[in-house]
């Protein structure tokens, strides 16, 4: 049996091209992320840092490591989703023989062996490939996490065995799971088959994909109506919406064997004037195997990276609405403690509220809904000192609990969050960290302030906590309201000259914040949906080569009967186009959703529906899929029209 | 060794449909055959007749709708899948029209394959022998697409022959190859059923092919219509003839 994989195994090495880089490629990233994931876990923490930084680097490292984690997990399952179409079109090409061995006297189960060893052999293939790209690997994601900050420059990842090892496993786990529905369906093909001439093609629709397909569309169709009620919050609505991108994704990856050649039938309707493309949008609809697996991948990848580029650039952008509505002044001014408390001595100048960062660690003990079970949450940013009477003045917000006016003395605010409810009264333990002036104490929770979509300016303490010496030179920011007849550009000019700091507009500061949110978006994007759309384009290409390698016939019967090679590379290029365009408007529905739903959301937190449709990366996506699909399937269909058709049309198999 | 008081395949009754409703097709209406053992029976008959139906039902493949399919004395119309299996190692060989050689395997590893999906150690000697009896003795290395179209059916008589199974179904064994492939391929089927007395049932539709069969059986609309021993080859064509006139003039009646 294990010669008989080998040797399907190397006849058709070209279907299984697309698997092996795949899982090759799925090793290589397990192996770097463990390598980075190890290293960062047990990070070189420089000498002499105070505990701040020291805080603030560990932090870093833990992001990276999630990171990692993350990415790791969707390499994984992109690798298993690659091999299992690879190999459902195996099965598909070689029912046939398939069939022929079962009349021969094999059983079910051997023709499952069959396809499990070929899985194996996938699996190391793409182990042995992958250890070597590991190396390369582990050094784009270093470099690439070094750029986003996560990681200092001159990071060390050193290479232990285990890691090739686990990755190595993962790859082997990775192409069998992908090879087990295959083998389920070869076992199940008739021996009748073999004698068949036309031989049945399998079904498209199979049982197990009508079931997830439809319990995958009846999430979505919840997860939407859930982020459209009445309760559901900014939180809520950005939570659901996102996972309306993974699930709507899938459903209709899932179902497009149906939906695809339903949208064809629809964008024939549109087009098809020509022998050429007729013929094209027949072949799409009949070619319902082809058409499917080339859509479903970009399906899920455009719902999955638009849908969360989408939810997190419009959390980012509603963020900065909320500031804006929240604050109320005229002017912010960027600085230190010691110069922004200079501010409310400028002609103009009708109130200063001062906001300076604390460089302090706040440690709550907080119900998370256990009676049994208290949880400590841990805070290191965020922490501001203000002035409560001038921040009430300045700020459009009310305590959910107690009150702003008795934040003095040992006194602190804090802001709630879906995850823990906190005490008025709760004494919590206040840790001041530099080095001049460490010190700690424990201040009582006096008000709980509601969430903010920014997350920014989380606690809030008493300006008189600390002394003036102490204040001067951590970072602040002020909010200033000036006097109802005072010139603002005289202000500005003022505070420039008085070189008391940097002044925006509410509005500018505000979508600066918001622009440097979405940054930080975008590279954590990059890291994680860059692969997915690595993996999306393995998948697309994969497709288009291993179905173009099983039309020689068809194409050559095509020639024969009066199309030019060139008709027929334009026929099939025509067809490519249109399942490319219905994969990523089907993509577009579920981001559409996706977008509705949080901008329901945003509408009921803010008053204002503002959503960030990201058009360039949908620009980019689209354009990305045109032009890989385009010459995949330019390459693949030349390759495919090389041999005289007289020659394919009159051979036997 | 075989159980000589039952016919090697005996079909009893036997009818199969096509389709539903409207589209529903009798490929076999009550069919009643034996198919005595040592024997060798061309089924012919006009496209559409029947006739493989009638091969996949006597062989297993398909299940009839009602009657009784019974092979070397075992009912095989109920049997479930991995009986069916058990049979088709130890009891029938196949060779096809378009060959069916699984094309990344060698020559001999072809042959060898049903004995070893059976789990049978085989030796390359008895392989190569039997691959030289099939005249390819030379050719044992060679990849399905390296051979001409009667090697490649040579082989796979090879095939059919290296586990001896008792029953032979052939499903126009001849009908891609040309005349002089076809007479080697006709001689090496007679000589399994004189040298070793195995059964052959053959769907054809060359009457020369059947010409070489000890009877044969004539289908048409799924009922058999007519039974000859012996014919010559201008006999069957005329049979033949007649049974096409037949139904051309049945359907514009």
């Amino acid at each position: 049996m294990v010669r008989l994989s080998w040797s399907g195994f190397r006849e058709r090495w070209q279907l299984f091209v697309g698997a092996i880089l795949s899982v090759a490629v799925g090793v290589a990233l397990v192996q770097a992320s463990l390598q980075i994931m190890a290293a960062a876990g047990d990070p070189p923490i420089p000498e002499g840092l105070d505990p701040l930084e020291e805080a603030q680097i560990r932090d870093n490292y833990d992001g990276a490591a999630t990171l990692m984690g993350i990415a790791m997990v969707i390499a994984a399952f992109l690798a298993i989703f690659i091999v299992s179409s690879t190999f459902a079109f195996a099965v598909a090409q070689r029912r046939r023989d398939l069939a022929l061995l079962r009349v021969l006297g094999a059983r079910r189960r051997q023709l499952r062996r069959l396809l499990l060893c070929e899985g194996v052999l996938l699996g190391l293939c793409g182990a042995a490939l992958g250890f070597p790209v590991g190396f390369a690997a582990v050094r784009i994601q270093r470099w690439l996490l070094t750029e986003l900050e996560f990681l200092p420059d001159g990071f060390a990842t050193p290479w232990a065995g285990w890691h090739t090892a686990v990755a190595a496993g993962t790859g082997l786990v990775v192409a069998l799971l992908g090879v087990l529905a295959a083998s389920r369906r070869a076992a199940k093909v008739r021996p009748l088959e073999a004698l068949l001439d036309t031989g049945r093609a399998g079904r498209m629709m199979t049982l197990p994909r009508w079931i997830f397909g439809l319990l995958m569309l009846a999430s979505s169709v919840g997860l939407f109506t859930a982020a459209r009620s009445e309760g559901a919050d900014t939180d809520v609505a950005v939570a659901t919406s996102m996972g309306l991108a993974i699930t709507g994704g899938l459903a209709l990856s899932m179902l497009s064997p149906l939906v695809v050649p339903l949208a064809g039938r629809v964008l024939g309707l549109l087009g098809a004037v020509s022998a050429v493309g007729r013929l094209a949008e027949a072949n799409l609809r009949d070619g319902v195997r082809r058409s499917a697996a080339t859509a479903a991948p970009l399906i899920v990848l455009v719902a999955l990276l638009l849908g969360l580029a989408g939810s997190l650039g419009s959390l980012a952008v509603a963020a900065g609405e909320e500031q804006q509505q929240m604050i109320d002044g005229d002017l912010i001014v960027e600085s230190t403690g010691a110069r922004t408390e200079k501010l409310a001595s400028l002609d103009g100048v009708a109130v200063v509220s001062s906001q300076i960062s604390v460089p302090m660690i706040v440690t709550i003990t907080v119900d998370i809904g256990d009676p049994e079970e208290l949880e400590e949450e841990v805070f290191s940013s965020g922490i501001v000192a203000v002035e409560p009477d001038a921040y009430r003045r300045t700020h459009r917000q009310e305590a959910l609990a107690g009150s702003l006016d008795e934040l003095s003395g040992s006194a602190i605010a804090v802001t709630t969050s879906p995850g823990y409810r906190v005490d008025l009264g709760t004494t919590v333990t206040a840790r001041v960290l530099e080095q001049v002036s460490e010190r700690e104490f424990s201040p009582t929770v006096v008000a709980v302030l509601p969430e903010t979509l920014s997350g920014s300016d989380g606690i809030l303490v008493p300006m008189d906590l600390f002394t003036p010496e102490e204040r001067a030179n951590w970072p602040a920011h002020a909010v200033v309201q000036l006097e109802p007849h005072a010139d603002p550009d005289q202000v500005v000019e003022a505070i420039r000259s008085a070189d008391l700091g940097v002044t925006r507009s509410v509005e500018e500061w505000a979508s600066a914040q918001t622009a440097e949110q979405q940054d930080e978006n975008v590279g954590v994007l990059v890291v994680l949906m860059g692969l997915s759309g690595l993996y999306a384009a393995m998948a697309v290409v994969n497709a288009v080569v291993i179905s173009s390698a099983e039309r020689k016939r068809e194409f050559a019967t095509a020639r024969v009967t009066g199309l030019t090679r060139q008709q027929v590379v334009r026929s099939a290029l025509i067809e490519a186009w249109a399942v490319t365009a219905i994969g990523v408007c089907l993509g577009g529905v579920i981001v559409a959703g996706t977008m509705t739903g949080i901008a329901g959301g945003i509408e009921r937190t803010l008053g204002a529906a503002v959503v960030d449709v990201p058009w360039e990366l949908a620009g980019a996506v689209a354009g990305g899929a045109f032009v890989v699909i385009t010459v995949a399937t330019w390459a693949s269909v030349r390759a495919a029209t090389r041999i005289a058709p007289i020659a394919l049309v009159s051979a036997r198999e | 060794m075989l159980a000589t008081d039952h016919a090697a395949v005996e079909l009893r009754g036997v009818t199969k449909d096509y389709g539903r409703g409207q589209a529903r097709v009798r490929a076999l209406d009550g069919v009643d055959v034996d198919f005595p053992t040592g024997s060798w029976t061309a089924v012919m008959g006009p496209s559409g007749s029947g006739k493989s139906t009638l091969l996949h039902c006597a062989a297993g493949l398909e299940r009839a709708d009602t009657g009784q399919v019974v092979l070397r004395g075992t009912e095989i119309t109920r049997a479930p899948d991995a009986a069916l299996t058990e049979l088709r190692r130890a009891d029938i060989g196949f060779v096809f029209q378009n060959f069916n050689l699984i094309g990344s395997l060698t020559a001999e590893q072809n042959v060898a394959l049903p004995l070893r999906l059976a789990g049978v150690r085989v030796s390359k000697r008895e392989i190569r022998a039997t691959l030289t009896s099939v005249g390819l003795g030379d050719r044992a290395r060679h990849r399905p697409r390296e051979l001409s179209g009667g090697q490649q059916q040579r082989v796979a008589i090879a095939r059919a022959m290296v586990a001896r199974p008792p029953v032979l179904f052939a499903d126009e064994p001849t009908g891609a190859l040309d005349s002089s492939s076809a007479r080697v391929v006709l001689d090496l089927l007679r000589e399994m059923v004189t040298d070793t007395g195995q059964t052959i049932v053959m769907v054809t539709h060359d009457p020369l092919a059947a010409s070489s069969a000890d009877s044969v059986l004539f289908l048409s609309d799924g009922r058999i219509v007519d039974r000859a021993a012996r014919p010559s080859a201008k006999d069957v064509a005329d049979m033949l003839a007649g049974l096409e006139d037949g139904e051309r003039h049945g359907r514009e009646a």
